[in-house]
């Protein structure tokens, strides 16, 4: 309610009078962004976060809407019957990729356009504080010496992929352990159950600041500026490196000038000094990728995860 | 004294007060209405909680089980009606003293032991969940197959009716648990290309076909209930001497109430009854029951009210609803992302203490409210039965409606009303398909998961304590289930005291 009576008046503001600047405005007044996360979760907090700062410079009012269910399928369909006119904008994660693999929608990844990305989420090993594993070594010890046991979150995650590319490049046979969710994979962490499980650093960071959990490595190219100490997957041998992106897409067909206006806005943003502290309190890296390579990027991942899919046994 | 500040910063600071005075109303309303159970009142509210923060909504949810437990009595004691299944025990003596003009003592009475009944629970809620739950990290995947297994055992032991159609309700309910995402390797199942079923079906929606959806449907086919004479609408609450004698029946009241509700799959309407017995059975008064006595008022209702707040028990620490009451308020937390279980209480304590604050001051909501509301619930119990059903409909479909703006959800909601509408015409139970329902995820990922760990080896399943004393748990469960007829046979007597029960929780589960 509070959240509908605060876009009114956003929207009643913007609509009293024209933007005093000087370059082309946006074509659009009141853009909708849209998410499969419900309200509180990654990608609604994601939006809401930036549609406070990036509204002001763009000159735009922004109207994030979850759409849940069906694993981001009905998010996704709505987008893409959506004109492409600027006004609405979805939430990219990786899952909209994988539910498109895994469940055959109507409406795919394929069927909108990648914008820009905006960040990364950092991918960790961890183990539990008391956990006789040191280093990424000790695991793989134990790993070819009996079996290992790796915990990632759920089926379809990209932690699940990461573990599995982890295990083939190392040529281990280590028991890949998907749970329900990260909060339940933490617990098989924290009790040994698992030897080591995947997760994001921002999503550990009560766990790490109270001394629960041991972070062993990064899946990301490099180290991560909050803990440079901690050596990256690659350094420790194995060539797996893993990037969650977070951006946005649109209905296919966008035009050049509401493009270019996103890519000026979102690198614009990324430098706001606001932005930047909230951001970096989120453990979040900047990613940002233009228009022509983040379509590259994201028809790549969607190949190289429908590969694995097919490998894993997971769809036909 | 930190925790104190926390618990003062939630009336302060949130909306915590309004919201129990709203779901104790509602509850209170719902209550009185014979044929809409304490369930269906709050499954007719989860809608409503969508927007609330996740501890507002759960606080909404406890307080409108309390309001409920004390609303069924009005009609049972007013109209010989029980409102709620449980508030059957206190129509014996409620309705004989309403007979000899004194409904207000009855109501006053009533209401004055369910208050003391709620402290009761609430304390030992506060007691026994967070030891119980601290076990969460001793929890490992083959002890949460084992806790399932437990949780469906308590099918076998569910009292009265057929065992074989409570074990076909319980596969239905594991069936519809299979549709969605497969839980380790990730393949569809059952989505028949549907996106709207790749995350499964929500338990909640199936709880609101099954309970209000198809109660509509019988209500529709039914006669109406008979009117309230009015006149008695204000409430008089005992003095000294009586508070004195009713002492004895609370208290034998709170402890079967307590004991109940922490046992999975008891509820209610069991432990009225066998509170109404055992205050009997200990009574000085025994002659006057049956003809008005306010102790047997009294021992039920404490029961009710003791029961609405313990049965959170197995359902916090555990994630086990033991009646279906519990089962709409773990539907509820389910859809903010709350999993019930040992896990809720290590990640979100502070959810669990804004329910304990909400819990606590709902039983003083409650004495204002029922004072209050009387007048109010006597004119709601003589309105015409079709209007309150159409309200009811349209309340039900606009509200699954809006959580997500779906149709294909308010189509579910609708096929589970057919489908319960057809259970209630073979006697089946609710309480063994909500189970399946619920537990079958859990139970079907950690058995998977748990021989992922152990390389396909079953002996994990005995290796692990915790697992391995749940299973013999449920074994004992599903063992004195069978032997119970032999036990009969060897005790006429009790089985003659328990079959009343039997016989009430029956009707009472449907």
């Amino acid at each position: 309610m509070l959240r509908k009576c605060l876009v009114s008046v956003a929207l009643a503001l913007a609509l009293c009078g024209p933007p005093a600047v000087a370059q082309e405005a946006y074509p659009v007044k009141v853009v909708k962004l849209l998410t499969h996360s419900s309200p509180g979760s990654g990608s609604d907090i994601f939006l809401r976060n930036l549609s406070n700062y990036l509204g002001p410079i763009m000159h735009v009012s922004f109207v994030v809407e979850n759409i849940t269910g069906g694993g981001g399928a009905k998010a996704v369909a709505a987008l893409a019957k959506s004109p492409p006119d600027g006004s609405v904008f979805y939430a990219t994660t990786p899952t909209y990729v994988f539910t498109s693999l895994l469940s055959h929608p109507e409406h795919t990844y394929k069927d909108v356009e990648p914008l820009v990305n905006v960040f990364t989420d950092q991918e960790v090993i961890f183990t539990r504080a008391d956990s006789p594993f040191k280093t990424l070594a000790d695991v793989m010890k134990t790993a070819k010496e009996s079996r290992g046991k790796w915990g990632a979150s759920t089926p379809g995650s990209l932690e699940r992929q990461a573990l599995e590319r982890l295990k083939k490049a190392a040529g281990v046979n280590a028991a890949v352990v998907t749970h329900d969710g990260g909060g339940d994979l933490l617990i098989d962490v924290l009790n040994g159950t698992v030897d080591i499980g995947v997760g994001e650093y921002g999503e550990l960071k009560p766990q790490l600041d109270g001394g629960k959990v041991r972070v062993l490595a990064v899946f990301s190219a490099n180290r991560l500026d909050a803990a440079p100490d901690i050596p990256t997957v690659k350094e420790s041998g194995y060539d797996v490196v893993v990037r969650k992106f977070r951006g946005l897409a649109g209905p296919k067909g966008l035009p050049d000038n509401v493009i270019k206006a996103w890519e000026d806005g979102i690198q614009k943003v990324l430098q706001d000094p606001g932005y930047k502290k909230e951001y970096t309190s989120d453990v979040l890296t900047p990613d940002y990728i233009g228009h022509d390579d983040y379509v590259a990027f994201v028809n790549q991942f969607g190949s190289d995860t429908e590969a694995f899919f097919k490998e894993t046994g997971v769809i036909k | 004294m930190h925790t104190i500040l926390q618990v003062l910063s939630f009336y302060g600071t949130t909306m915590m007060i309004p919201v129990v005075f709203a779901g104790v109303a509602w509850g209170i309303i719902g209550g009185a209405l014979p044929g809409i159970s304490p369930s269906i009142t709050m499954a007719l509210l989860i809608p409503f909680t969508y927007t609330m923060s996740p501890t507002l909504a759960i606080v909404l949810l406890a307080s409108t089980y309390v309001g409920a437990e004390y609303g069924g009595s009005v009609p049972a004691i007013l109209i010989n009606t029980p409102g709620t299944n449980s508030a059957a025990a206190t129509t014996l003596d409620g309705y004989q003293m309403k007979l000899q003009g004194r409904a207000a003592e009855a109501i006053g009475i009533s209401l004055y032991s369910g208050v003391i009944g709620s402290f009761v629970g609430i304390a030992i809620v506060v007691l026994l969940t967070q030891p119980l739950a601290r076990m969460a990290l001793l929890f490992t995947p083959p002890a949460y197959f084992s806790l399932g297994i437990l949780g469906l055992s308590v099918i076998a032991s569910l009292s009265g009716g057929s065992v074989l159609k409570a074990l076909i309700a319980g596969v239905l309910g594991l069936m519809i648990a299979t549709i969605g995402t497969d839980p380790i390797s990730g393949v569809s199942r059952f989505t028949f290309g549907m996106s709207d079923l790749l995350s499964g079906i929500k338990p909640i929606l199936i709880m609101v076909g099954l309970f209000a959806v198809s109660e509509l449907f019988l209500q529709s086919s039914g006669a109406a209930w008979v009117k309230a004479e009015e006149g008695a609408s204000r409430v008089r609450f005992p003095n000294a001497r009586m508070r004195r004698r009713l002492i004895r029946p609370q208290f034998i009241g709170s402890v079967i109430g307590a004991f109940e509700g922490i046992m999975p799959g008891a509820g209610g309407t069991i432990a009225a009854f066998l509170a109404y017995n055992e205050a009997h059975r200990w009574s000085r008064h025994k002659d006057e029951f049956g003809k008005g006595s306010p102790e047997g008022v009294a021992a039920p209702e404490t029961a009710n009210g003791t029961v609405a707040c313990t049965t959170l028990i197995p359902m916090l620490s555990f994630g086990i609803p033991g009646s279906n009451s519990s089962a709409v308020l773990l539907g509820g937390m389910l859809i903010h992302g709350l999993i019930p279980g040992p896990q809720l209480l290590q990640e979100s304590p502070r959810v669990i203490l804004g329910l304990y604050s909400g819990m606590a001051i709902a039983p003083v909501v409650l004495v204002i409210l029922g004072v209050v509301m009387l007048p109010l619930c006597i004119w709601m119990v003589n309105r015409p039965q079709h209007y309150l059903m159409a309200f009811i409909y349209a309340l039900i479909v606009s509200g699954v409606y809006s959580v997500d703006q779906s149709l294909f959800d308010v189509g579910i909601v609708l096929a589970a009303g057919l489908v319960g509408f057809a259970m209630r015409l073979f006697a089946m139970p609710f309480l063994p398909m909500v189970l399946g329902l619920v537990l079958g995820y859990m139970v079907e990922s950690s058995f998977r998961r748990s021989l992922v760990l152990s390389g396909d080896d079953y002996h994990i399943f005995l290796q692990d304590p915790i697992s391995l004393a749940f299973l013999g748990l449920a074994a004992i469960f599903v063992g004195g289930a069978l032997l119970a007829p032999l036990l009969k046979l060897l005790w006429p007597k009790t089985t003659q005291t328990r079959s009343v029960s039997d016989g009430a929780a029956k009707n009472g589960e449907l």
